[in-house]
């Protein structure tokens, strides 16, 4: 628990977002469709909006706070709502102040425009109320419990990110790519997100994949499947701690990206029982000092087999299998 | 010494992380080997843009001054001169300037050379017996507070008030302005950056502990105080750095004598800058600062 110097409010934030509009240059502001934004996943999504030159999107919000904060008797003065929309990859930083509605002083509504130009892949957006605390202005006595995500490129509002997909034969394209075409998949863990590129150039891989059969081909893509996300699992988390910025002192920084993203779901498997902070810390020394990295890949395989759900397939495969067989005899 | 790659194309490109990688060899880190210019053109990605922004013979060429001019003082000297060129010349808008593959690029197939001078410490006799003194990896590859070019874009990025650019040229004087307080998300808010450079200004702050004492305390007390409240910024209008980004097609090589003029945005507020700097002011004295005695008489 953190302790503060000065009184805090206790008791639910909360945010939405009620509405988006898109400015393209030149014409006036579109609404988009509320498929665009999602209130339970908490995510807007600016990708498949089908204008492609957009150049800002407004955010319509809306704040819900406890009553208490307005109170005459609360002990606070000056209280104020703001947004708050930052990225890491930007450092990009937009605050709005929210103008209350109700006279309880629980609603407070506002926007905030969304410049494309500042934002790369994924913003956050929060809340906070701030007020004069003990006559020390500008105090945040409380913050929302969950954050927005504003997805730039994603067209469905979902908070689970997507693996990227490329389809293609490995003897042309990027240099790097060309030494494989013999391997049916690889996993390129470099960029903004992590991408499974898949070889069209391995016969009759495509038509396995791409296939809907219900028999023996069918079980043997799906067990292919999740053997191909075992992989991914397994690739991005070695890159996610392959890659850490050190502290002078020499404690690893969770990474901003997607990398930290994976660091923090598949850690509680590697080092279970630990605060992700020390977990991420012992992974480090292990990787990086003479001992311990090696007792840690069956822990790392099965964090990885157990996201991609490999089990389960394989029992399915088996039983499948095993269904087929008696058909046959039968 | 580390050479000027023998083949230049006429554009800038993309490198990714993992093509990147491979060329960061212990050779290059010694600042012993060249980087195979030939071999990394083949592997390079189109950047997303074209035009004036998108050539680069006047980045080599801006980089090519940067080490001439300096080439009889301390190469960190060179970082105050340098980022609100760099700045300048490159007119990115941040989504752009976000992509790491751009940074790999500069430091790889446009100035390794550079990388190699302004990184390369000299032997102080502290190495390890038979370890030649090398060059960080994360100054080719690494995060924007660390890399070669990254950094300096982003000090420039900023600590620029608007389109001046002297508060940039101002904390880049201060190598601690860049090793610590570049890294810190409080800096995002505008004003909070103007203060902090303000401090320098007054001659309140003036050594690299000092700025270092300066960054702990204002992180520290961002925890509770909210800046963007207490010292508003103007409201984020993105017209004008597009703008800029535009006139980059008729715009000449920056100035080398004086200050370029950065994108025409409205200038942080002098109001909160004030208030910002009064109140980080009050901070510094109760904040520890290496090397000084925590008793009252300080100042000589």
């Amino acid at each position: 628990m953190k302790a503060y110097p000065y009184r805090r409010l206790a008791g639910p934030v909360s945010l939405r977002v009620t509405a988006v509009e898109l400015k393209v240059p030149g014409e006036s502001r579109e609404p988009l469709d509320t498929k665009a934004f999602s209130v339970v996943e908490q995510v807007v999504a600016l990708g498949g909006t089908g204008f492609d030159d957009w150049e800002s999107a407004r955010l319509k919000l809306s704040a819900t706070i406890p009553s208490k904060a307005t109170a005459p008797d609360s002990g606070w003065s000056d209280v104020s709502v703001v947004a708050v929309l930052t990225e890491k990859a930007t450092n990009a930083r937009t605050v709005v102040p929210l103008e209350s509605t109700t006279e309880s002083g629980r609603e407070w509504t506002g926007f905030l425009d969304v410049w494309r130009a500042d934002h790369r892949d994924r913003a956050s957006l929060s809340v906070h109320v701030v007020a004069r605390a003990d006559g020390v202005p500008g105090r945040v006595i409380a913050t929302a419990q969950n954050e927005w995500i504003v997805d730039l490129s994603a067209e469905a509002p979902r908070r689970q990110r997507e693996l990227d997909v490329v389809i293609a034969g490995f003897r042309e394209g990027p240099q790097w790519r060309r030494p494989f075409r013999e391997v049916p998949w690889i996993v390129d863990t470099s960029g903004d997100v992590a991408a499974v590129h898949v070889n069209t150039d391995f016969e009759g891989l495509t038509d396995l994949l791409s296939g809907s059969g219900s028999g023996v081909e069918g079980l043997v893509r799906d067990l292919l499947l999740a053997q191909m996300c075992t992989d991914v699992w397994t690739a991005v988390f070695h890159a996610a701690v392959g890659d850490l910025e050190v502290e002078e002192d020499g404690t690893p920084l969770f990474p901003h990206d997607w990398r930290g993203e994976v660091l923090r779901e598949m850690l509680p498997d590697v080092m279970p029982g630990r605060p992700l902070e020390e977990a991420l810390g012992e992974v480090h020394r292990r990787r990086t000092e003479a001992a311990g990295w090696i007792d840690l890949q069956p822990r790392i395989h099965f964090a990885a087999t157990r996201r991609a759900e490999m089990p389960k397939a394989l029992s399915t495969t088996i039983r499948g299998l095993d269904r087929l067989q008696q058909r046959a005899d039968a | 010494m580390t050479h000027k790659p023998n083949y230049l194309p006429e554009r800038l490109a993309l490198l990714s992380d993992l093509n990147a990688a491979q060329y960061v060899t212990e050779g290059l880190l010694n600042g012993k080997e060249d980087v195979p210019a030939i071999a990394l053109s083949k592997i390079v990605e189109p950047l997303p843009y074209d035009g004036a922004r998108a050539a680069l013979a006047p980045v080599r060429e801006l980089v090519d001054d940067a080490m001439c001019e300096y080439r009889d003082e301390k190469p960190t000297k060179a970082d105050a001169w340098l980022a609100p060129r760099l700045h300048a010349t490159l007119r990115l808008n941040r989504r752009e300037a976000a992509d790491r593959r751009l940074w790999n690029f500069l430091a790889l197939g446009v100035a390794p050379d550079y990388v190699v001078w302004r990184f390369l410490p000299e032997p102080n006799g502290k190495e390890k017996s038979g370890e030649a003194p090398k060059v960080a990896y994360r100054r080719f590859r690494g995060a924007h507070y660390t890399q070669a070019f990254a950094r300096l874009w982003w000090m420039a990025e900023l600590f620029r008030n608007g389109s001046d650019y002297r508060p940039v040229a101002r904390a880049c004087a201060i190598q601690d302005m860049i090793n610590t307080v570049l890294r810190l998300d409080v800096i995002d808010h505008r004003p909070t950056a103007q203060a902090m450079v303000r401090l320098l200004d007054r001659g309140t702050v003036t050594t690299g502990r000092e700025v270092n004492a300066l960054a702990g305390a204002v992180n520290a007390s961002a925890a509770t105080l909210m800046y963007d409240v207490v010292a508003p910024d103007v409201e984020r209008d993105g017209r004008p750095v597009q703008e800029w980004v535009e006139a980059a097609e008729t715009a000449g090589p920056v100035p080398r004598r004086m200050l370029p003029e950065g994108p025409d945005e409205e200038q942080a507020p002098e109001g909160s800058v004030e208030a910002l700097a009064d109140y980080f002011t009050e901070l510094l004295v109760d904040a520890p600062v290496r090397g000084r005695p925590a008793t009252e008489d300080i100042g000589d």
